[in-house]
Formats: structure tokens, C-alpha cells, sequence
């Protein structure tokens, strides 16, 4: 058994490698598909095609692009993604300060969704019929509703009309724990709000047929307590799609970040990836795009990992 | 199938019960800033835009980066509360008889926060930099430039002159601004330490909370003599781009100014904040091509004047600009040649326009394409509209980069820009008459006499007289196609901040001029 796991994780391992590597690759070309140069980008519009030549030159865009890859990738691994061509600053460091941001916003906003939507989830499958549909009418508007405009909405009342919360900022966790958490409030609010309706949707179903087991049945025949048939036993066996929505959204929260950095001026990778597309900063957009990667597949990775956990029949598979 | 017990069904009251306590809390009114404690040492200011996004370098910005960079770097005149250029790193300077040459007298006793000492050198090794086509600010000044200078000379060591291409009375207002600003002796050796560090003699330094690209902690220096006439120990410039989010930050007490789009201006003042005004930039179609080398009806004047009666400004303001004011004078409300006159002759007309392109030879329209960027795309729709009511069919092509949107200047008939009209005779003989907008080389002597009378007057009425003159005739000629006048609005908490007061028409209060409130 050890062995198959052994194995399993170093297949999957290899193949999150290789995905990397792809996009990575992908990334490259497409920076070097967009319009101009290094040298046009940082010299700007009046440069001379002299001056621009010579900045290409010192940063190798002239090279070969394989040379250029290989060379870039050779510092990426290495945790050197370059100079902005903008600022010039290192866009590693760049990237650190920004990376532990939209990490606080997904999770944050994905354990949340988690609760709310487990919590929603389950007792609409269990209450059924008017709790039901009143939780499953919320959970369609809530899903259908757009971040941003929910975003709004809790910032007027929870920051504008009651000085709850603050309305835009972000505090880093070893400034104040507090206030950093203050700062996360709104932002991960209006992000898990989607997140927890689409969760609910998912375990609402996936509670409903694992309430229909047979194992469930014999366990309220021998009077178990109930919160532990549901949370423990049903929940369980319900569990393996919940999870895999769970995964789904941190992906999709850590990507659609960017409205909640916007709307509430948090220095994270939405932000980064917002300014760096459009003053065409090549290393910082390659950087972006391959820390994103990263996290993904990590995730999936993870996922995986955990559904084999859970699944008794994958895990012997 | 009950299968909640009853702790299960306690919690579940818990839980609402907090819901709704929340929710009646957020319901409860009350305004954040009344709230707020009033803190006198700390002014923080919401901006739209990354102040430093290329670093700390004051010369690789322009006039609206300003603001930011007046905290860290001195420039060589200041800008006064009346909009004129006072002394700054120069205490005095003069013009030799043709206005050809600039001297200026430096002080003595200026240290940068890297360690040197301001001289004549030192404001040659900036100025020299000019050739540097990275260094917006010196845009005009390098060669081939509007303001060309062709030397910068050390004749002491406290007195540096500045020679120019043709004379430039008035040329110190411009080191008021960005231009002037003087980088110390590091910074200039090795410009890419700027990206980083910043090398000034301003009244702050840059703090270390600073987090790039969203917010800029500025704290006193204490080394810098001009520190005294800035009210607040710490300036805080934080970034946020939505103009909602601005306004929330604002009227929440969480910024103590903040830019505020016109359409966010009616919701602070609901919450009680002070916003303080200034017109003075004037979106406008601009006729590239006045001799239809790329678009033949474009050499017609009537078809370029159908332009002004097809568009609808107001509707324009209504939907999109809601604040702002519709312009039917290529000059902005509070400049000389302002005229009313021109808002009835061009009043919203479409088939006064239909009858122009008609005589123009033109009764079925024509087409032609535009080159849009993200923030031209939504005005532009609005007008492809109006215009496609007459005949006119004007097709939007996205910029693919910055060298396109540059490049449509010479491909395209017509452009869109927010021009500014601070210095009407510079603009026109800068940018108008022989610069950017006419690459064509077409002539109007209509508009080179008005520019010339401009440039001559002597007195208000004759500037009046010539500007008003030179107003007019961009928009009769349709080199000029305004739309809408942008108000800059400063909204600021009244309860720690006083009225924001703007330098002049200068868009960009000075940072010194923000004061507590008494």
C-alpha cells in the first residue's frame, strides 16, 4: 500500500511539474507576443530606436528565445524573477509582499464559504421543505449576485453608515493581528458570499443522498446522537464533492481576487497583475502568472491527495 | 424527518440572533467621520493613481505626480498659493535682454538626504539628464523640445545658466513643477537607486511602512528648513483606484482628502465632507487630419464643423460624466477666452449636421476609425452613436500599446485627449499649430494670428480679446471638438482638515497647503 501511495504522489508530482513548466512556457511566449520591447516599455514613447536597441541588448531580448527561457527559467527556479522593467525593483520581493495578501483573502473567504456553506448545506437537506427552498432561493441569488456590486453593499453598511469595519486597507498580520484581521473582514465577507452558496448548493445534494444510505438508517435505529450522524457519519460519506468545491473555489477566489483588491485597495497579486498587463511589465506579468500556477496546482495537488484520503476505495485503487 | 435537536436548534438562534444584531447595527446611521478622532499629526490622502509607479525619481513623472514628489524633492522655483513660481532651490533668478537666457541664484545651505550638498554642478548634472527620453518631465525641455534648452552652464558655484534654443520669458514657472525638482548627487550618478530610494532636500522622507504601489508613508525631515511650513508630521498617500472606494475611504474617516470623480462628489457631500473644486481640463475630439491625407472628408471644414452639431454633450454628461460640465468652448470655463456664444451657435443640432455633410459633398456620410484606449472607450461608443444618427460612421479600434495609441496621431483622422489649457500660447505652438495634433502640416491663419495676438497682449482685455478670438475659431475651424470640461474635486474631512485650497488653476492642491482645521 505504501508503495501505490509512493508512487501515486510521485506521478502526480511529476505531472504539477510538468503543468508548471507548460505554463511557464505559455507565459514566456505571450510576453513575447506582446506588442513592443523591454526597451520601448521602460524607455516609454519618445525613446530613441539607439536607446531602446541598447536596453534590449543588456537585457538579452535580442538572445535567442530559447537561450532567453532557459535563462530566465534557470533564476525562476531559484526564486529570481527579475527587474521590473517599470520600477526596476526586484520582482520576487515584489511578489512575497503581495503573495501573503491574496493568500489571506482566498483562504479566508474559502474557509468562510466552507462554514457557511456546509452549515446552509446540511440543514437544507435535513430540514427539507420550506427551509429548503428559502435556502436554496438564497443561495441562487447569492450566486448570481456580482462580487463588486456585493462588495458595495456591505462597505456602505458595515463601513459607510456604521464605522464597523474599514472600508478599504489592508494591515499586515505582524502589525496588528487585529487590525489585519479587521482589514480582511469586508473583503473576505463579500468574496465567501458566492462561495458559500455554491458550496451549499454542493453538499445540500451530496447530503441528500448520503441521508439515504443504508449505514445512516442503522445508525438512528441505534440512537446515535444526531449532530453525530450528520456531521460525523453522513457528512463524511457526503464529503468527497464538498471538498472538491471546496478546492475549486480557493482557485477561484485566489484568481478572482482582483475585485475584492480593487474595490478595497489591497496591495495583493490582482493588483500586481492588473498594473503590470497594462504598462506591459513582462517580468512582473511572468512572475504573476507563475506564482498563480503554483498555488493551483499545489491545490489540486492537494485535492487529490486529500480524496484519496477520504475515498476508502480510491485510496486502495 | 426532524433531525435537528435541540442544542443544534439553540445554535441555530444564536447564529441569527447575531445576524441581526449585525444587521441592525449596520442600519444604524451615523456617520464614520463624526465618529472619527481627530488626529492632527497624520493627514492621509486618497489618490487615483500609483504615485511612484516608476520609482522615486521626480523626473520620470509630470505635473500630476506633482503633489507626491513636492514631499520629497524641492524644486528649483515653488509654486505659490496664487499659481505663480516663487523661490525654491533658486532664490532668485534672472533673464539677460532677449529672454534667451535664465539665470539662476541658488541657496547655500541645502543638504539632499543622501548626503549632498546643492551647487551650480549639481543642477547642471539634473539638467543635463534632459536627452533622457525616460525623463517625462524634461520632455520639453530636451531637444527638439517645445522649451528646448541647448545648455546648462555653471558660472558659480551658487549661479547656473540656462540657455535656450529661442527666447522663453516665463520659462521659471515651469521649474515650479516636476521639471525643477533636483535630484541629489547619488541619485543622479546612479538614476537606478531612484527606482527604491529617493534622493531629495524635501520637507519628509519616505518612512518604511511605505508598501509600494498602495500606500506611501511620508514622515518629516527633520534636516530640511522648509519642513516648518508643512502642517502635518506624517502624510500618508494611499492608493485606491476605484473611485467608490475613494469616496467610502473618505466619508468612513479612513482618508482625510481624497480625489473624488464627479459622479461621487453628491454622495460625500451627503455625508457631510467639504469638497472643494476646480474646472480646467477639457475633453476633446481633436482633428488630426485637417487636409484628408488620412480620411478625405476631413479637409472639408463643414464636415469637421458637423462633428460639433451631430454630438449631444449633455446626454454625454448625463450618462457618463455626471458632475462634469459639457464643453461646446475648446477652453476651459475659467479661462479668458471663455465664451457662451458658442454654446448656442453649436447647440446640439443633427441635421444642421446632415445639411453640412450634405454641402460638403458628403449627404450620405462616410467612414473613417478611431483609435481608443480603456479609458477613451466608453465616451467614444456614445459619441459613434450620435455621430451614426447623421451618417457618420466612425469605427473604434482598440490600442493594441502606447507606440499605436502615439502612432494614430499621423494614421487616424481624429483623436480624443483631456487637453489642458494652463499655458493657451505654449499648447498652441506647441502642440497645436506645429506639435502632435497637426503632423499633417496643415495652416489656419485664423488661428496663427489669434495665437500670436495672445502671445502679444499686453493687458486683460487684450488678452480677453485674443483668446476669446482663439476659442472661437478652434471650434468654428473643428480642430476642436470639446465634449466635456472634468472638474477636479477635492473632497475633505471638514472636522480635521480645512477647505482644500488650489494653487491658482492648478489642478493638484500643494501639498503644503493643506492645513488643520481651526
Amino acid at each position: 500500500m505504501e508503495v501505490t501511495m509512493a508512487l501515486f504522489i510521485t506521478k502526480r508530482l511529476l505531472m504539477a511539474l510538468a503543468t508548471v513548466l507548460v505554463v511557464a512556457v505559455l507565459a514566456f511566449m505571450l510576453v513575447h507576443a506582446m506588442p513592443g520591447s523591454p526597451g520601448a516599455v521602460s524607455l516609454g514613447a519618445g525613446a530613441t530606436p539607439e536607446a531602446i536597441d541598447e536596453v534590449n541588448h543588456r537585457l538579452g531580448w535580442n538572445d535567442p528565445l530559447v537561450v532567453q527561457f532557459f535563462s530566465w527559467l534557470g533564476a525562476a527556479v531559484q526564486g529570481d524573477f527579475g527587474i521590473s522593467l517599470i520600477d526596476g525593483r526586484s520582482v520576487s520581493a515584489d511578489l512575497a509582499g503581495r503573495l501573503p495578501v491574496t493568500a489571506s483573502l482566498a483562504a479566508g473567504a474559502t474557509l468562510l464559504s466552507a462554514v457557511l456553506g456546509i452549515a446552509l448545506g446540511v440543514t437544507a437537506a435535513v430540514r427539507g421543505g420550506m427551509v429548503d427552498r428559502i435556502i436554496g432561493g438564497v443561495c441562487g441569488m447569492a450566486v448570481a449576485l456580482p462580487a463588486f456590486w456585493i462588495g458595495i453593499i456591505f462597505v456602505y453598511f458595515l463601513a459607510v453608515q456604521s464605522p464597523v469595519f474599514p472600508a478599504t486597507g489592508y494591515v499586515p498580520f505582524e502589525v496588528s493581528p487585529q487590525d489585519w484581521a479587521l482589514s480582511l473582514a469586508l473583503p473576505v465577507i463579500t468574496l465567501a458570499v458566492g462561495g458559500a452558496a455554491f458550496i451549499a448548493r454542493q453538499t445540500r445534494a451530496s447530503m441528500l443522498e448520503a441521508l439515504q444510505q443504508e449505514h445512516i438508517r442503522t445508525l438512528r435505529a441505534t440512537a446515535t446522537p444526531t449532530w453525530k450522524i450528520l456531521y460525523v457519519h453522513a457528512l463524511r460519506y457526503a464529503s468527497l464533492p464538498i471538498v472538491a468545491g471546496i478546492a475549486l473555489q480557493f482557485i477561484q477566489l485566489f484568481g478572482g481576487s482582483v475585485i475584492a483588491e480593487q474595490l478595497f485597495a489591497m496591495p495583493g497579486l490582482g493588483q500586481a497583475v492588473q498594473t503590470s498587463v497594462s504598462t506591459h511589465d513582462a517580468p512582473s506579468v511572468q512572475g504573476v502568472v507563475v506564482i498563480a500556477t503554483v498555488v493551483v496546482v499545489a491545490v489540486n495537488l492537494v485535492l487529490e491527495l486529500a480524496t484519496k484520503f477520504l475515498d476508502p476505495k480510491l485510496r486502495a485503487s | 424527518m426532524k433531525l435537528l435537536n435541540s442544542t443544534a436548534r439553540a445554535s441555530s438562534a444564536v447564529l441569527a440572533g447575531a445576524l441581526l444584531l449585525g444587521s441592525l447595527t449596520a442600519c444604524g446611521g451615523g456617520s464614520g467621520q463624526a465618529a472619527a478622532k481627530v488626529d492632527t499629526s497624520t493627514l492621509t490622502l486618497a489618490i487615483d493613481s500609483d504615485s511612484a509607479s516608476f520609482g522615486f525619481d521626480p523626473l520620470r513623472v509630470s505635473a500630476a505626480q506633482r503633489q507626491f514628489f513636492e514631499g520629497l524633492y524641492e524644486s528649483l522655483m515653488t509654486l505659490q498659493a496664487d499659481g505663480s513660481a516663487g523661490p525654491g532651490l533658486a532664490k532668485e533668478f534672472s533673464y539677460n535682454a532677449d529672454n534667451t537666457v535664465l539665470t539662476l541664484t541658488l541657496k547655500d545651505d541645502v543638504t539632499f538626504t543622501d548626503g549632498s550638498k546643492l551647487d551650480a554642478e549639481l543642477v547642471k548634472a539634473n539638467l543635463d539628464r534632459r536627452s533622457d527620453p525616460a525623463l517625462s518631465a524634461y520632455s520639453a525641455v530636451a531637444k527638439g523640445g517645445a522649451q528646448e534648452i541647448t545648455s546648462v552652464d555653471v558660472v558659480s558655484p551658487t549661479q547656473v545658466a540656462l540657455t535656450f534654443a529661442k527666447p522663453q520669458p516665463g520659462f521659471e514657472k515651469n521649474l515650479a513643477s516636476t521639471t525643477g525638482m533636483i535630484v541629489g548627487k547619488n541619485g543622479v550618478t546612479d538614476s537606478a537607486s531612484l527606482a527604491a530610494t529617493p534622493a531629495g532636500s524635501g520637507p519628509y522622507i519616505l518612512d518604511p511602512a511605505t508598501v509600494k504601489g498602495n500606500k506611501y508613508v511620508l514622515v518629516k525631515n527633520d534636516k530640511s528648513p522648509e519642513a516648518p511650513k508643512y502642517a502635518f508630521d506624517k502624510v500618508i498617500f494611499s492608493v485606491v483606484l476605484d473611485p467608490q472606494a475613494r469616496a467610502n475611504a473618505l466619508v468612513s474617516g479612513q482618508a482625510d482628502v481624497a480625489m473624488l470623480t464627479s459622479n461621487t462628489v453628491d454622495f460625500a457631500k451627503s455625508k457631510g465632507v467639504g469638497v472643494s473644486q476646480i474646472g480646467g481640463t477639457v475633453n476633446t475630439m481633436v482633428s488630426f487630419d485637417k487636409i484628408g491625407k488620412t480620411a478625405p472628408a476631413f479637409a472639408e471644414e463643414k464636415v469637421r464643423q458637423a462633428f460639433q452639431y451631430a454630438i449631444n454633450r449633455q446626454a454625454l454628461v448625463d450618462a457618463l460624466h455626471k458632475g462634469d460640465i459639457p464643453a461646446w468652448n475648446a477652453l476651459p470655463k475659467d479661462s479668458a477666452g471663455f465664451t457662451k456664444e458658442l454654446e448656442t451657435k453649436f447647440a446640439y443640432n443633427p441635421d444642421k449636421a446632415k445639411a453640412l455633410l450634405a454641402e460638403a459633398g458628403y449627404p450620405d456620410g462616410f467612414e473613417f476609425t478611431i483609435v481608443a484606449g480603456a479609458q477613451t472607450q466608453t465616451d467614444l461608443q456614445a459619441v459613434q452613436k450620435d455621430l451614426a444618427a447623421v451618417g457618420i460612421t466612425m469605427n473604434i479600434k482598440m490600442a493594441a500599446s502606447t507606440d499605436e495609441a502615439f502612432a494614430a496621431v499621423a494614421t487616424t483622422p481624429l483623436g480624443y485627449a483631456p487637453l489642458s489649457w494652463d499655458n493657451p500660447v505654449g499648447f498652441m505652438y506647441g502642440a497645436v499649430l506645429n506639435g502632435f495634433t497637426n503632423v499633417q502640416k496643415a495652416t489656419d491663419e485664423q488661428l496663427s494670428a489669434a495665437t500670436g495676438e495672445l502671445a502679444a497682449a499686453k493687458d486683460d482685455a487684450a488678452v480677453k480679446a485674443a483668446a476669446t478670438k482663439l476659442n472661437t475659431r478652434l471650434v468654428e475651424s473643428g480642430w476642436m471638438i470639446p465634449l466635456y470640461e472634468a472638474l477636479v474635486n477635492q473632497g475633505y474631512n471638514t472636522k480635521k482638515v480645512a477647505p482644500v485650497e488650489f494653487a491658482g488653476t492648478n489642478a493638484y492642491p500643494l501639498l503644503s497647503s493643506y492645513k488643520p482645521a481651526s
